[in-house]
């Protein structure tokens, strides 16, 4: 039952995570007034690449087809580790939040390579500022993370879900109020959004995301595609299990896990609204202000690390 | 009444940690108009914990002050710095001598030394050690948003967070003093804040601008 529930989620999490991005994409056209996409074209998209055929540029290495691979599977094993309708994840108790946050680095370094390894300028351009970025945001993700174990003495996200489910709404922690503000920054420099990349367009000299793919196509590039995609679902489910996991299933009833279901999807969408919201009413970043940016996330998670010490409660 | 004193409960034990988001906030923002919003949220949460505390001690004075604080800090004074942008034709712009990640990570410091400042006080007398932090936090973020700040307008800003701190850190040891004080105090920061913007507009007039970084000549 357990194993099977583990499963579902991971299941989730991976097929949904077009639908996530369809989703936000219709939101930002209805908040700009536009009629938008149908929120399933991510999967026809999808569906299109995969058919489609793969060239490899001629200066190419073998690394260039290895890295879609290990971005997607990277992906996906971070899925089973973020618990969603109940208190208990795939690979829960096999691993720590550390596994989790360099799984995600792990991906990142490949697509980097790959990035490089197509030749383009813009391949490397869109590498570099990748890798900045993300040297950028491990710090505030990691010590944000850190003050969530140590308040709920866990090292398992499953544990700081279950951790969290016995406490009351109402009793707001200033350690989780700032570690929630951190990861949100973070989040939104992870999943390329919107303040530092626009993932709207590769028609930018400011891009990183799309920069990095430009010389895929077809199948490799669906596989990226899709793994950038899960990465924001994945993202989205951390935050609710950590910081508002109430609703989640704590017995593995059917009627349980059904009702877990529909309060997962209210909040999963809450958060899909409150991101095209500041994707529309926030202009992205020059390169240069984003270190300050993610300084901010790093100043205020280290503070989350140090009031859990200073703050008895 | 249980779900009354419950909130008030809830207030009492988490004011001070909307106080150090404020506090971060302040430190990280970039736009004129969004420091006095969040000037204004700050005198917001200070007026609903004089309420509160006017509650459980039963006391009919602090909701007078409470009123005083909405009336004076959380429209008047906000309201009054937006006319004042509007008049002087301000730039909406913040400008800093220390980038915002620097400004956060110092608020972060701030607040550290503030939790140690108080931490041998608050174990003697009956006062919460978090909201005294939270009130030297304010006195000192106020201090620092004057000194880093280049425009005479955020020295305002500074100057009104500051007393922020000392009236919450009057009202965390006494709860609260006499009104006759706390009006003559509110009348204090009326007349300097008039006082304040008559000299934002003779700067202005007199050397163009309002860096006062770059006031280092006499002029007549």
């Amino acid at each position: 039952m357990k194993i099977a529930l583990g499963i579902l989620q991971m299941v989730l999490l991976v097929m949904g995570a077009p639908l996530l991005r369809g989703i936000v994409g219709r939101l930002k056209a209805l908040l700009q007034r536009r009629q938008g996409a149908s929120v399933w074209r991510p999967y026809s998209d999808l569906w299109k690449l995969l058919h489609k055929e793969d060239l490899t540029p001629p200066s190419a290495s073998f690394v260039f087809g290895l890295a879609p691979l290990l971005v997607f599977a990277a992906s996906i094993l971070v899925t089973a580790f973020i618990p969603l309708l109940a208190d208990s994840a795939l690979l829960g108790s096999a691993g720590d939040f550390i596994l989790m946050v360099y799984l995600l680095a792990f991906g990142r370094f490949f697509l980097a390579l790959g990035g490089i390894d197509g030749g383009s300028a813009f391949g490397g351009m869109g590498a570099s500022r990748e890798v900045l970025v993300s040297c950028l945001a491990e710090a505030p993700l990691l010590l944000g993370l850190v003050a969530v174990a140590i308040q709920s003495s866990s090292v398992s996200i499953v544990g700081m879900a279950g951790w969290a489910l016995g406490q009351s709404f109402f009793n707001i922690s200033a350690v989780h109020l700032l570690a929630f503000l951190a990861l949100a920054i973070v989040a939104l420099a992870e999943t390329g959004r919107m303040p530092v990349d626009n993932p709207t367009t590769h028609l930018e000299l400011t891009m990183i995301h799309e920069g990095m793919v430009l010389e895929y196509s077809g199948p490799n590039l669906a596989l990226i595609e899709w793994a950038s995609a899960i990465k924001l679902s994945a993202i989205i489910g951390l935050l609710i299990a950590i910081f508002a996991p109430w609703g989640m299933a704590v017995a593995s009833s059917p009627a349980g896990i059904g009702l877990a279901l529909v309060v997962l999807l209210a909040k999963t969408f809450a958060i899909l609204v409150a991101l095209a919201v500041i994707e529309s009413a926030i202009a992205k970043l020059r390169m240069y202000a984003v270190p300050d940016f993610l300084g901010v996330a790093a100043a205020i998670s280290t503070l989350a690390v140090i009031l859990t010490a200073l703050m008895k409660r | 009444m249980g779900i009354l004193e419950t909130t008030a409960g809830k207030v009492l034990s988490s004011y001070s940690v909307f106080l150090f988001l404020t506090v971060l906030a302040q430190a990280a923002v970039r736009r004129f108009s969004t420091s006095v919003f969040l000037f204004g949220l700050q005198s917001a949460i200070i007026a609903i914990q004089v309420a509160v505390i006017g509650y459980h001690e039963k006391l009919v004075e602090a909701y007078i002050v409470a009123a005083l604080i909405v009336v004076l800090k959380v429209l008047g004074i906000p309201y009054a710095f937006f006319r004042l942008i509007e008049k002087l034709h301000a730039p909406r712009e913040v400008k800093t001598s220390t980038s915002a990640a620097e400004s956060v990570f110092i608020a972060v410091g701030i607040i550290c030394l503030s939790y140690a400042a108080v931490r041998s006080y608050a174990s003697g007398v009956q006062a919460p050690e978090d909201g005294l932090a939270a009130s030297v936090a304010l006195i000192l973020t106020g201090a620092f948003l004057m000194v880093s700040r280049k425009r005479a307008l955020m020295q305002m800003i500074g100057l009104l967070v500051l007393e922020n701190g000392i009236f919450l850190a009057a009202l965390t040891t006494t709860f609260g003093m006499p009104l006759v004080i706390e009006i003559g105090i509110f009348f204090d920061v009326l007349m300097g804040l008039f006082l304040m913007g008559l000299f934002v507009f003779r700067i202005r007039d007199t050397f163009d601008h309002m860096d006062v970084s770059k006031l280092r000549k006499l002029r007549g």
